[in-house]
Formats: structure tokens, C-alpha cells, sequence
């Protein structure tokens, strides 16, 4: 059976079937897809005419339709397939691999940043939890609680920031030790990483605000030896396996024993060099065991208790590592300088 | 505090050890060596020679030919100096020496010829052997040294040692005070000078020689009584001493003290006797207002509070500080009293500091002296002036004090000094390092004993203090390293910083660069965000200048600086922000700290890229789209953006979520970047970080993907500008269309064709049943609904 509609459905698809064995790109392809059964196409135009096909007609018709669909269908997979097949076996490229991709610019994190980030997730690591306190501080908390003497040389206005109301502006991350401390039973096992004030000229060393992290561990039986693994640990993970770690005795008002902590140096691996002028090792840590008066004054038994407690400041670690000549350019923030790191 | 090689090898032994050993030997046992300076070792193969005779060089008018005497050989040198007499004693570099030059290279004696004449070696001025003296000409030496004598021998060298001594250890202040430590370390003994016995003429000393009204400021107070001095330079031997810790000869009475003093850490003052009014000493507080002239010529007015030394009429020195101009040994001084005395550390602290006087005498004295080292600095001190000065001692010590005081003992208890330091060090190696520090032991058992320190250890009061001597004469280094203790790092929430972190990395994350600036600004750049005034600033007493004189309020003054600072090194294209600290002096406004974020867009969106793309600028939208991925990264919904005014922004949003306003976004005031070398427009964020990090997300839950196609639907038309998304939103949301998905703004463009004030607009409206599949029956009929009533109820013109 058949009827005009099935003889244009029929030349339409043959003529749609050589138009495809012609087609040498898939927009060829894909305009005879249109042309054939987008929305003006000739299927949907035809189908159209389907009311006035009689209905003892309208059974084949229909059968012609999908077959005619079907047909289309093979004879649109099998361009497709003989284009991707001919485009895979030239081995030509047409475009421009060399053009610079649309890059989706990432994001820069301050080298202050990522050093208090590295510290803190090495200490994590050891099971140190991260605490915060003001920097807005009170006397006792920065000075009197720490054991410094009441006329101690860094109390004077000449080295400390003071408010009018007589509090100041911390001097050391320490009074986080002093606050978490006081409202927690022993053991404890912190690190208070923040802000931190001096009285200082800004110049290419000094700046008068700069980051400190500061440990503090509270347990029985806490040793110097056991400042000194969890130290050798936190230079092995910040700079590397062969750096080591040396402990010379020094003073410090809310430690006793205290230590000064050396690594040896990240440049020239303690050969010496000019950045650790020629001795091998980089002061890095000031450190030592708790004070008694420190416990004390917390309300802690010293001869129970005992640990230690370390600080290291953070912009010295950053210039050290990434050789930054100046402290003012960590606060300059000029994106030639931020995108670097 | 600087120490010399030499002169403290007069104490100790040092062989074995050389200057850099030394070094880190001292440095390891907390005696820090910050710098190292060896003085110039006169070069192996210089002589002493004899000039016999000289001649003048038959070719050359500056030139000598001598005969010279090394010893062994007469030689004959050619010299150009103008002093190479015959019969002077001078240095002779011989055939084969080295000189190291300045800059490393090395110059050897050769054989050589001067104008045709034979030269046997070169005669050395003192500048050529590298030491202080007349550069004009050679250096003359002493006749009466032999012939032949290496030069080493009479100018050795010596290594200067700059040392950071602690607050903790005065005992360290010294050449002595540093061998006595040294002797525990390297296990050798420790030996004092000899002093000569000290037997003063008559027996007794003036009555009222010595008072002292302020016993508790000055413990104790001795004085001697020397006639006859004769006041001159002193001996090279002494001078030397002297020089190689950088301090300048005077004369032999104010250089034997100043020697006592780096010898054996105890300050001592010698006054000019017939200067004295009455020849007595009073130690009193000084009267308010009393003048008081000091050596170095500064004019003080003295209050009570500050300690003198006076005669019966004048103040003389300003106790333990510095002696004063006109009673201090001068050339013609013939009779001293020579002061040896202990103060009250405090009170010598916050006079010098008040009075910003600083002396070798006040360093020592406030960090505390030696109770026992006040009469053998006296007697060192006399010796060496009746050895060097001549003179008679004409009183015994006259020595007022308020009795000898004693140490508290300090148990140590060998279990608990183990497990302070972590090392197996046995009772016989801590007994030894107590002995070996001169520290007395008592009640001595299995366990404990107790400790009595001698009174020039002015740091140890407690069990801690002798773990820390015990650990430091022990090696820190010795100290083994055990596994890392750890344990559980506690919950997440209790850690303040993951959150900040979190917040950090989801900008960093969206391209943002992260920026840091100072705590403290000037009132300007503070006021510069408008919702503070004056009175809500935290300002610092005693600022660096009045341009670091405000605790920030804001981030926003810094950051428009940096954008400024940026723009003007041509760094235009932007995308800052920083997380950091504020502060309010206004409770009602702010808690005193918290947490603010800055966010910062200006320039080109993507300048890294090419095509169109390139010049495209950042506009408001690509700002708030920051800020709502930042509450999607928090599953926060219910947040809008309300018009507001707010005087840093020429036009901004108020950030609301969940009824409290978070922070601002909009685009800086003109006012502010007006000056800024760029025509880019600047947008800024300023959010209440602390709010932000705290949001609570909500619980997600799994929607069920559906199985069923969507279908969509677009509607677009011409709307008068005053139209609102929110409003076109808020209508089709009410109309309640059923299966109605979502709906997105596909399209807005305004155009002359559309005409004035108005706007086309085009949504996309998504349909989805979850159920089946939707029939286009079923949507059209609820779509076509919706575009009629749009068309009535929010007078647009549909297209």
C-alpha cells in the first residue's frame, strides 16, 4: 500500500541518506537531522498531513513514519560513526594546543597563613587542640600569672602597648596558657597560635605586631626529653628529615629549666652559610618546662604536675623559608609579592 | 658582655680548647656567644731584629739600606721607612713569612731586589703586623728584647667574645665568675688571683669614716683608706686587658677598678679622698631636688627615692650607678678611698632607668652581686694599687653591714630532678654536678638531700632551678629522645581555629588573594569605615606616632590602601580579602574583639584569559555571588540583600540572614577612590566573619533524583526598570504552579528599541512530575495562566 505521503516520506529519507554519505563534518550531520525532523522538518511537516490519509491508509502510514524514523536514525549513527572514525585515523588536529587554556585563577594564601596552617596541622597531628584568647590583655594574665618580675624590662611602656585603663596588648600568645589553664583540670595539651605586640619601630626585622605559636603540654612525668621529641617531630614535618635540633640552656621567666631550641639550618643543612652566619643552626624556639610559680598560680600541684611549654614566631619561620629579606613586605600586600606563594 | 680568650686562660686551663670550641662550649651551657672577634696573631717567622747599621740607597732617595741582627745571621734589608735607624730594636719579617691581607690574599717574604739591591726580608711597622699603634714608621720595640725573639710571643693574639649573659646568672659577669662555670664543664679547676697580704699602717680606721642611713638600699658598704698614690698610666700588661674587652685605658687607679670589676664581676668606685668634704661617706637617700653632676658630665636633679653616696656636705655618686665629676680620681689625686659596696638590685634598676643612666656598675648591680665578693674585690683592688700606684693602707676594711645573709636550702629530690629532665642521670653524677658548682650538700640519703646554694648563686630557690643546672652541666644534648607522647587531639568544635581556616581556604578556593595588615592604624584610615566614630575606637596609651595610635575598628581603611597602594604599582586587576581581628570601644555596637571579613573585587574578571573575555570588569553581581556561595558552602537559605545606605559604599546592600544584618556589600564611596589611578569601579564586602563562621548548617537530606524527564517552558517580556527580579520571583513562586521545579533569570538587556525605562527580561521555568511524565498539556495549561496574569498584575508586555 501506499500513498503520496509514504512516497515523499521515502525520497525524503533517501535523499537525506546521501546527503549524510556526502557529509564531512557532524554541523553537515546535524543540519540533516534538522532539515529532516527538527521542528519545521519534513517528518513533523508530513505527519501533519495524517488527518486527511484515510483511515484504512492510516495503519501503513503509520508504519511508514517509523520506519522512515528508524531509517533516518541508522543513517544519522553511521555518519556520525564514519566522521569520528575518519577524524581518529588522520591523526590531525586543527586547533591550537598552545593557546593558553581559560584558567579558573586559584587563590593565594598569605605566607603568614600558610605557616600558622603547616604548625598547627603538624601539632594537631600530635594531639594538640587549637585555643584562642584576646588580645586585648589584662597585666596579670600577660605578666604577673607568667612569673615576670614586677619590674622586668618587658613591662615598660617602652616595650609593651598599654590601653588608659592600665590593660595592654599582649606581648606573647602565653596568657592563652594562663586562661585555658585556669579553667581546665590538668592534663592539658594546647597550642594558641595568634597575634602578638611589641613596641618595636617597624624595620626589615622588627615589626610591632607578628604572629607567635605557642605549645603548652601539662601531664605527670612530662620531661624536657618529651619537649625535646615533640620538637625534633615538628622540624622533621616543617622542614624536612634531616633537619635536627639542638636545646641550649636560657632563661625565661615562666620556664625553669628553660632552653633556647636551634634547628639546624634549612639552607645549607648546618654546613653553614650566611643565613646562619656560618654556626649551622637557626634559633627557632624558646622553650622549657613550666614554672612551678606558673602552676602555682593556676592553682596546679607542682610536685604532681609538670610540662613544658614552647613559642616560635611565625613570620621568622615564613622569611626563613621563603627567604624574605623584609618583615614589611608580609604586610604590604602587593599581588606581585602574594601571588608568589 | 665581652670576654677575652686570654684573660680568662689566666684562670683556668685551656689548652685543648680552641677559641671556637670554646664557643660552643660556653653556648651549650647557656653562656651565648653572639659574635667571635679574633684580633690579628702577628704572622709565624717575624723576629725581633737589631738595626747595626744604615746606609742610603745608592738608587732611590726613600730608600735605607740597613745591616740588620735576627739573631743568628747579619742581613741586609732595604727599608723605606724614615725611623730605620742604626741601633733600634724592630720587627723583622724573615724570608718565608705570610701576611694574610684584608681581603684574604697572601703576601709571602721572598728574597728579593729593591732597585737592584739584595733585600733579605722586610722591617714591619705596627700597621703591616695588623696592631694598634704610630703607622709612620716601623715599630719601635723595647732594646732590652733579644734578638731572635719570635714576635708572637711578645704580641699574642687574642679572640674577643661578645656574650648574652641572662638576667638569671650576674655570677656570669666576669672573667672569674665565667671560669668558675667553665671548671664544671670541662672538669678542670678553677684558679683565683693571687692577693697579697693587705696590712694597713695604723691599725685603725677614722672614726665615722662610714655611714650608711639606708641600711635596706645598701646592705652593706666597705671603704679603704690609700695615701700617697702616685696616679699614671698604667702597665701595658694591664692595658692590654683592658683593650681587649674594648674599654679605654684612664689611668692605673680608674683601670684597676674597672680590671677588678671584668675580673671578678664586683663594681668598685675609687673617690678622690682630699675631695671629700669632711673625707667621710654617707650613704642616704638623696634630698628632694639635690643636684648631683656625674662623670660623664650629665646634670641630675635628684629626688628622694634615688640613692647617693655623699660626703658631709655633697652627694658624690649616685649609688651603684656612676661616680661623680668632682670626686673621681684624677692625675692629681694623691690619697683615695676606694669604695667596694652591695645595693638593692630594684633600687639600682629603677634609678638607672629613671635617670636613663647606664654604667658596667649599675648592669651588675641590678641583676644582683656577690655578698663575699665585696671584700675580695677590695683586697684584689688594693693589692694591685699598692703594686701599681705605690701608696700606703692606712685602714683596715671599714666594712657597715647588716650581717651576712644565707641562702634558703632546696630539697632535690634524684626522682623527680630525673623525671623533670627525661635522662637516667644516676645520684653519683648529680651529686658530682651540685659539688662541682660549689653548691653545699646536706642530709644526704638514698632519695633527696638538700641543697644550700653559696651566695653568689643568685638564682636557685627552688627544685626546678637545680634540674636546670643539673640538665645544663649534664648536656641538653645528652638528653634522650623518647617516642612522641600523643593522644586523642580532642573535638573538632573546641578548635578555634579550624573554622577561620575553613572560611580562609573557601576564598582562597574562589580565587581570592589573601591580604595581612597591621593591628593598628591612624584615627583616619580607622574612620574611614563610617559606621564608627571616634568615640567607638580602642586607642593604644603610649602609640609608636600618632599614625599607629588606633586598635583597626574595621578592615576596611587598610584594605582601601592596599587596593590604592596596588593600583598605583599598576596592579589593577584585584581580588583581596582579609580574615582578621577588630576592635570596639562601644559595647552596645560590638563585643570588644571579633573577627571581621573584607572582601575587595576590582579590575578584569579574567586577564589571564583572551578573546572577549579579557576585558571584562568585575560588577556588583560577581561580588554578591561570592557572598552566596560562601552561605551555599554553609547550607544557609534564608539570606537577602537589602538596599541600604552606609557611607563607605556609594551604593550597597545590607546582608541580612535570618533577621540580623551580617555585613555590607556595594560599591566604595568615590570619595575614597577618587584619587586612585585606575577608572575600574571598587566593590567591597565587609562581613561579620564571626557570624558567618558560626552559621549552623542545616541537616541535609537526600531528595529522591526523579526518574521522569522535565520539561521547560520560557517567558519573556518588556518590563518598566522599576520591576524587580525579587518581585517577578516573589509572583510566579505565589502563583503555586504545580510541578513547577525551579525557575532561573535566563536574560535581562535593556535597549533603545525597548524604549526608555524599560527592560526585557526572560525566565526559564522548569516542570517535573515526579511521578510520570508530564504532559504538554498539563504544563501549558498552568504556563499559559501564569504569562496572562504576569501580563496583568505586574504590567509587563510579554514578547
Amino acid at each position: 500500500m501506499s500513498n503520496a505521503i509514504i512516497e515523499q516520506l521515502n525520497s525524503a529519507v533517501a535523499a537525506a541518506e546521501e546527503k549524510l554519505k556526502a557529509a564531512t563534518s557532524e554541523n553537515d550531520i546535524e543540519n540533516v537531522r534538522i532539515e529532516m525532523n527538527g521542528r519545521k522538518g519534513i517528518i513533523p511537516a508530513l505527519s501533519k498531513e495524517m488527518k486527511n490519509v484515510p483511515p484504512e491508509q492510516r495503519k501503513d502510514t503509520g508504519i511508514a513514519f517509523n520506519d522512515a524514523k528508524n531509517k533516518l536514525q541508522e543513517f544519522l549513527d553511521a555518519a556520525v560513526d564514519r566522521i569520528a572514525g575518519s577524524s581518529d585515523s588522520s591523526g590531525e588536529c586543527d586547533i591550537d594546543l598552545t593557546l593558553p587554556g581559560r584558567k579558573w585563577q586559584s587563590g593565594r594564601k598569605h605566607p603568614i597563613s600558610t605557616v600558622m596552617d603547616d604548625c598547627v596541622s603538624i601539632f594537631r597531628r600530635m594531639g594538640f587542640i587549637v585555643v584562642d584568647g584576646p588580645e586585648i590583655e589584662d597585666v596579670y594574665h600577660n605578666f604577673d600569672a607568667l612569673n615576670t618580675p614586677a619590674d622586668h624590662p618587658s613591662r615598660d611602656p617602652g616595650d609593651t602597648f598599654y590601653f588608659g585603663d592600665g590593660r595592654l596588648l599582649r606581648t606573647q600568645t602565653s596568657p592563652v596558657q594562663i586562661r585555658t589553664m585556669e579553667n581546665n583540670d590538668p592534663p592539658i595539651r594546647i597550642v594558641a597560635p595568634g597575634r602578638t605586640f611589641r613596641r618595636d619601630t617597624p624595620d626589615a626585622t622588627h615589626s610591632m605586631n607578628f604572629h607567635q605559636i605557642e605549645g603548652l603540654y601539662i601531664d605527670r612525668n612530662v620531661s624536657l626529653g618529651d619537649l625535646k621529641s615533640a620538637l625534633l617531630y615538628f622540624a622533621h614535618e616543617m622542614f624536612g628529615p634531616k633537619v635536627g635540633i639542638r636545646m641550649r640552656p636560657h632563661f625565661f621567666p615562666f620556664t625553669e629549666p628553660s632552653v633556647e631550641v636551634d634547628f639546624s639550618c634549612i639552607m645549607c643543612e648546618g654546613k653553614g652559610c650566611r643565613i646562619c652566619k656560618n654556626s649551622g643552626w637557626l634559633e627557632i624556639a624558646g622553650a622549657g618546662m613550666v614554672d612551678p610559680n606558673v602552676l602555682k598560680n593556676v592553682g596546679y600541684d607542682p610536685d604532681e604536675w609538670s610540662g613544658y611549654a614552647w613559642g616560635m614566631g611565625i613570620e621568622r619561620i615564613a622569611m626563613l623559608r621563603y627567604r624574605i629579606n623584609d618583615i614589611r613586605f608580609l604586610y604590604e600586600n602587593d599581588v606581585r609579592f602574594l601571588e608568589q606563594f | 658582655m665581652n670576654l677575652s680568650y686570654n684573660w680568662l686562660a689566666e684562670y683556668i686551663d685551656l689548652s685543648g680548647y680552641t677559641p671556637g670550641e670554646l664557643a660552643e662550649k660556653l653556648t651549650m651551657a647557656g653562656i651565648e656567644v653572639e659574635a667571635m672577634e679574633e684580633s690579628a696573631l702577628v704572622p709565624e717567622g717575624v723576629v725581633v731584629a737589631k738595626i747595626l747599621e744604615r746606609a742610603p740607597h745608592p738608587d732611590a732617595d726613600k730608600l735605607s739600606v740597613c745591616k740588620v741582627f735576627d739573631g743568628k745571621d747579619n742581613l741586609q734589608i732595604v727599608c723605606g721607612a724614615p725611623n730605620c735607624d742604626a741601633g733600634k730594636t724592630v720587627p723583622l719579617a724573615t724570608i718565608g713569612t705570610v701576611f694574610i691581607n684584608a681581603d684574604g690574599s697572601e703576601f709571602k717574604i721572598k728574597k728579593g731586589k729593591l732597585r737592584g739591591v739584595e733585600s733579605m726580608g722586610m722591617l714591619c711597622s705596627s700597621d703591616e703586623l695588623g696592631l694598634d699603634g704610630d703607622h709612620s714608621g716601623l715599630l719601635e720595640l723595647d732594646d732590652k728584647l733579644e734578638a731572635g725573639t719570635p714576635l708572637r710571643q711578645i704580641f699574642a693574639g687574642d679572640v674577643a667574645y661578645e656574650l648574652e649573659i641572662t638576667p638569671n646568672r650576674p655570677d656570669w659577669l666576669s672573667h672569674w665568675g665565667v671560669a668558675r662555670d667553665l671548671a664544671c664543664l670541662i672538669k678542670r679547676e678553677a684558679k683565683m688571683p693571687k692577693i697579697g697580704k693587705l696590712i694597713a699602717a695604723p691599725a685603725s680606721a677614722p672614726a665615722g669614716l662610714v655611714s650608711v642611713e639606708a641600711p635596706e638600699l645598701c646592705p652593706r658598704y666597705t671603704a679603704r683608706v690609700i695615701r700617697n698614690v702616685k696616679v699614671q698610666d698604667s702597665p701595658e700588661w694591664l692595658k692590654e686587658r683592658l683593650l681587649s674587652i674594648g674599654l679605654r685605658p684612664i689611668n692605673n687607679i680608674v683601670d684597676i677598678t674597672n680590671f677588678v670589676l671584668h675580673e671578678l664581676g664586683h663594681p668598685l668606685h675609687a673617690f678622690d679622698l682630699d675631695k671629700l668634704a669632711g673625707q667621710k661617706i654617707i650613704v642616704r637617700s638623696a634630698a628632694e631636688g639635690e643636684k648631683f653632676v656625674a662623670l660623664d658630665g650629665s646634670e641630675l636633679k635628684l629626688a628622694g627615692r634615688h640613692l647617693v653616696i655623699a660626703d658631709a656636705e655633697k652627694a658624690v655618686a649616685l649609688a651603684g650607678v656612676m661616680g661623680g665629676l668632682d670626686s673621681g680620681v684624677t692625675e692629681g689625686t694623691v690619697n683615695i678611698l676606694l669604695e667596694s659596696a652591695t645595693f638593692q638590685p630594684s633600687g639600682i634598676r629603677s634609678t638607672s632607668r629613671e635617670l636613663n643612666m647606664r654604667s658596667d656598675s649599675s648592669y651588675r648591680f641590678e641583676r644582683g652581686t656577690d655578698w663575699d665578693m665585696v671584700e675580695t674585690a677590695s683586697d684584689r683592688a688594693t693589692d694591685l694599687i699598692l703594686q701599681l700606684a705605690g701608696g700606703e693602707l692606712v685602714t683596715p676594711l671599714v666594712d657597715v653591714n647588716t650581717g651576712r645573709p644565707r641562702f634558703e636550702k632546696v630539697i632535690c629530690r634524684f626522682d623527680r630532678i630525673r623525671s623533670l629532665i627525661g635522662a637516667d642521670i644516676d645520684n653519683e653524677e648529680i651529686l658530682r654536678i651540685l659539688s662541682s658548682l660549689r653548691l653545699e650538700v646536706s642530709e644526704l640519703d638514698d632519695r633527696q638531700c638538700y641543697v644550700t646554694p653559696p651566695l653568689f648563686r643568685l638564682d636557685i630557690e627552688r627544685e626546678a632551678d637545680l634540674a636546670e643546672e643539673i640538665a645544663r652541666i649534664h648536656g641538653l644534648d645528652a638528653i634522650p629522645v623518647p617516642p612522641v607522647k600523643s593522644v586523642l587531639g580532642g573535638m573538632r568544635k573546641d578548635d578555634s581555629y579550624y573554622k577561620n581556616q575553613e572560611l580562609r581556604d573557601q576564598l582562597i578556593a574562589l580565587g581570592f588573594y589573601e591580604c595581612t595588615h597591621y593591628s593598628m592604624v591612624s584615627e583616619e584610615s580607622a574612620l574611614k569605615d563610617t559606621a564608627f566614630n571616634g568615640d567607638d575606637l580602642v586607642r593604644i596609651g603610649n602609640p609608636l606616632s600618632l599614625e599607629l595610635a588606633c586598635m583597626r575598628p574595621s578592615l576596611t581603611g587598610e584594605m582601601l590602601a592596599t587596593v590604592e597602594r596596588n593600583i598605583s604599582r599598576q596592579n589593577t586587576d584585584l581580588k583581596l580579602f582579609e580574615l582578621g581581628r577588630v576592635f570596639c570601644a562601644n559595647k552596645d555596637m560590638y563585643p570588644e574583639e571579633r573577627h571581621e571579613l573584607c572582601v575587595v573585587l576590582s579590575g578584569r574578571k579574567h586577564p589571564e584569559r583572551f578573546s572577549a573575555e579579557r576585558g571584562e570588569l568585575y560588577d556588583f553581581y560577581d561580588l554578591k555571588g561570592v557572598i552566596e556561595s560562601l552561605f551555599e558552602q554553609r547550607r544557609v537559605q534564608s539570606f537577602s540583600f537589602r538596599k541600604s545606605k552606609d557611607g563607605k559604599f556609594d551604593y550597597c546592600a545590607e546582608i541580612v540572614v535570618n533577621g540580623r544584618v551580617c555585613g555590607h556589600a556595594g560599591l566604595v564611596n568615590k570619595a575614597y577612590t577618587k584619587g586612585f589611578k585606575t577608572k575600574n569601579p571598587v566593590f567591597m564586602a565587609v562581613i561579620q566573619a564571626d557570624m558567618l563562621m558560626n552559621m549552623k548548617a542545616p541537616k541535609t537530606l537526600l531528595q529522591q533524583l526523579s526518574q521522569f524527564p522535565s520539561t521547560t517552558r520560557d517567558v519573556a517580556f518588556v518590563a518598566p526598570d522599576t520591576l524587580l527580579h525579587s518581585e517577578v520571583m516573589d509572583f510566579i513562586v505565589k502563583a503555586k504552579l504545580k510541578f513547577l521545579e525551579k525557575v532561573e533569570l535566563f536574560d535581562i538587556f535593556r535597549d533603545d528599541s525597548l524604549g526608555s525605562g524599560k527592560k526585557s527580561m526572560a525566565y526559564t521555568l522548569t516542570f517535573r512530575n515526579p511521578e510520570r511524565t508530564l504532559t504538554d498539556k498539563e504544563v501549558n495549561s498552568s504556563f499559559d495562566k501564569l504569562r496572562e496574569n504576569l501580563a496583568k498584575n505586574l504590567g509587563v508586555e510579554l514578547r
